[in-house]
């Protein structure tokens, strides 16, 4: 019963938003909205929920003697430090200049020197891999090492030879298998999302 | 009051002024097509006498294996539901991969449970984390092994791709038993190299087009692009939807409270958190 319940209502409201897509009709386009305001509602909520428990946890920890005290500190002071500048009195929440300076000073450079990283630990992957399953990771390594060469910074005719070839790479092979990904997975998308409200209860052993 | 032919009359009545104050949003063709589309994949998926095809892709049937060694060299099971979440301002093709992530973590915990391996799931996304307790719930309860409920957790990171990542690698230890499954980034070599460097046994799967590289390098099992999506739909149906139950339960607890604590600060006089919590 909670099944057929729960495939209904996802159902209807699937088709709903269908048919908000294909027609133009002032009171579906009112009902489609109300969903999609219910959704956002709900994602607040949990998003709250999140956070209390988050800190729940970390006061905890800190309570305890457990973990990493003074990750759990860090964490804490950046969770009241956030909420004070966006709920004091007078402020203008997430696009308040305290709250904006706090993204920009400190979350953002904090963020790109994690993303810096990737560079070195695909390098360390690389290594792994060719210890792991050798054929495809010289595959990959052989692609990343000619797309390296063709965007190398010379100037004159060579330049202009390997910066067609980069265009050319780019355009024909990269695009040709970033499209066939994307159409796969599309279409298992399609399917799955289907069998996942339609197909009946099945164990998997 | 009205007779029954007067009530129809009037309900075609609605109907066809609905019809008509109406029009194609795309125009006739598109919208037909759209339609025969969704037909024939329905048709397609609803056709009793199908069969699916039972590959062993990502090698997700070596768990159960990799699972018993873990329980017996005493190591836990760690799962990354990646870095796209559902709630969160990602493409839905990107939070679809998390939806699709779900029965592979049912999958992973209900061979945890029997095993009698603690398992730790982490997510940067608090629905997402309402689902995955719930679909933890539902593996034990499958599995009838309440008592072992208790080890297994699941822990709300915070926001954002780079706390994923960041979490990833701070908390990088050795598993008997590790899984990557969602959507990825930029940051995704960085949350399979902290989830997975140091398991005994790994999968890892992302739909992302443009990161299938980190689980072909890093992880034992791979499903790449579809294979996500493929795997997810042979594993089951069943708890999916029991998952889907719980989660959807505990997000309208969760909703009543917001809208009454938020009502009363409303009425006391405090902040309005309404326009704070959706960002306007």
């Amino acid at each position: 019963m909670r099944r057929t319940v729960v495939a209904a209502m996802a159902l209807v409201t699937g088709l709903l938003l269908i048919l908000d897509l294909l027609v133009v009709n002032p009171s579906l386009g009112q009902a489609a909205g109300a969903l999609n305001e219910l959704l956002v509602l709900l994602a607040a909520a949990a998003a709250v929920g999140g956070a209390v428990t988050l800190g729940a946890h970390h006061l905890r920890e800190v309570a305890a003697g457990a973990g990493s005290r003074a990750g759990s500190m860090v964490l804490l002071g950046g969770m009241v430090v956030v909420l004070v500048a966006g709920l004091r009195p007078g402020s203008t929440g997430s696009a308040d200049p305290a709250v904006a300076w706090l993204v920009a000073a400190l979350l953002a450079p904090i963020a790109a020197s994690i993303f810096a990283l990737t560079f070195l630990f695909l390098l360390g992957a690389l290594r792994r891999g060719f210890a792991v399953r050798g054929r495809e990771t010289s595959v990959m390594a052989a692609a990343a090492a000619i797309v390296i060469v063709l965007l190398l910074p010379l100037g004159g005719a060579p330049g202009d030879w390997l910066a067609s070839g980069a265009t050319w790479v780019r355009a024909v092979p990269l695009a040709g298998v970033f499209r066939g990904l994307l159409i796969g997975v599309g279409v298992v998308v399609a399917l799955s999302a289907a069998r996942f409200l339609l197909l009946p209860d099945r164990d998997d052993d | 009051m009205p007779n029954l032919g007067e009530l129809a009359a009037r309900l075609i009545g609605i109907l066809a002024d609905t019809v008509g104050s109406s029009s194609l949003r795309l125009g006739a063709a598109p919208t037909v097509t759209i339609l025969l589309v969704i037909l024939v994949l329905l048709s397609l998926v609803a056709r009793p006498g199908i069969r699916w095809s039972g590959r062993d892709i990502g090698r997700l049937a070596e768990m159960g294996r990799a699972m018993a060694l873990a329980a017996e060299s005493g190591a836990d099971a760690a799962v990354s539901l990646g870095s796209a979440g559902i709630s969160r301002a990602a493409s839905a093709l990107e939070r679809f991969q998390t939806i699709a992530a779900l029965p592979i973590l049912g999958h992973v915990a209900r061979t945890a449970a029997r095993a009698g391996v603690p398992l730790r799931v982490t997510t940067n996304d608090p629905v997402t984390a309402l689902a995955a307790a719930a679909t933890l719930a539902s593996a034990h309860r499958l599995t009838s092994t309440p008592e072992r409920a208790a080890a297994s957790t699941v822990a709300y990171i915070g926001e954002g791709r780079a706390v994923s990542a960041a979490a990833a690698l701070s908390g990088a230890r050795p598993h008997g038993v590790a899984a990557v499954a969602g959507g990825v980034g930029e940051e995704g070599i960085l949350i399979l190299d902290g989830q997975l460097r140091a398991a005994d046994w790994s999968v890892a799967g992302t739909a992302s087009a443009s990161q299938p590289a980190g689980p072909l390098l890093v992880a034992d099992g791979a499903l790449i692009g579809p294979g996500l999506l493929q795997a997810a739909a042979e594993i089951a149906g069943g708890e999916h939807a029991r998952s889907s139950v719980l989660a959807a339960n505990r997000l309208i607890w969760s909703a009543i409270a917001v809208l009454l604590i938020g009502s009363a600060m409303g009425l006391a006089g405090g902040p309005h958190i309404a326009e704070f919590l959706a960002g306007r």
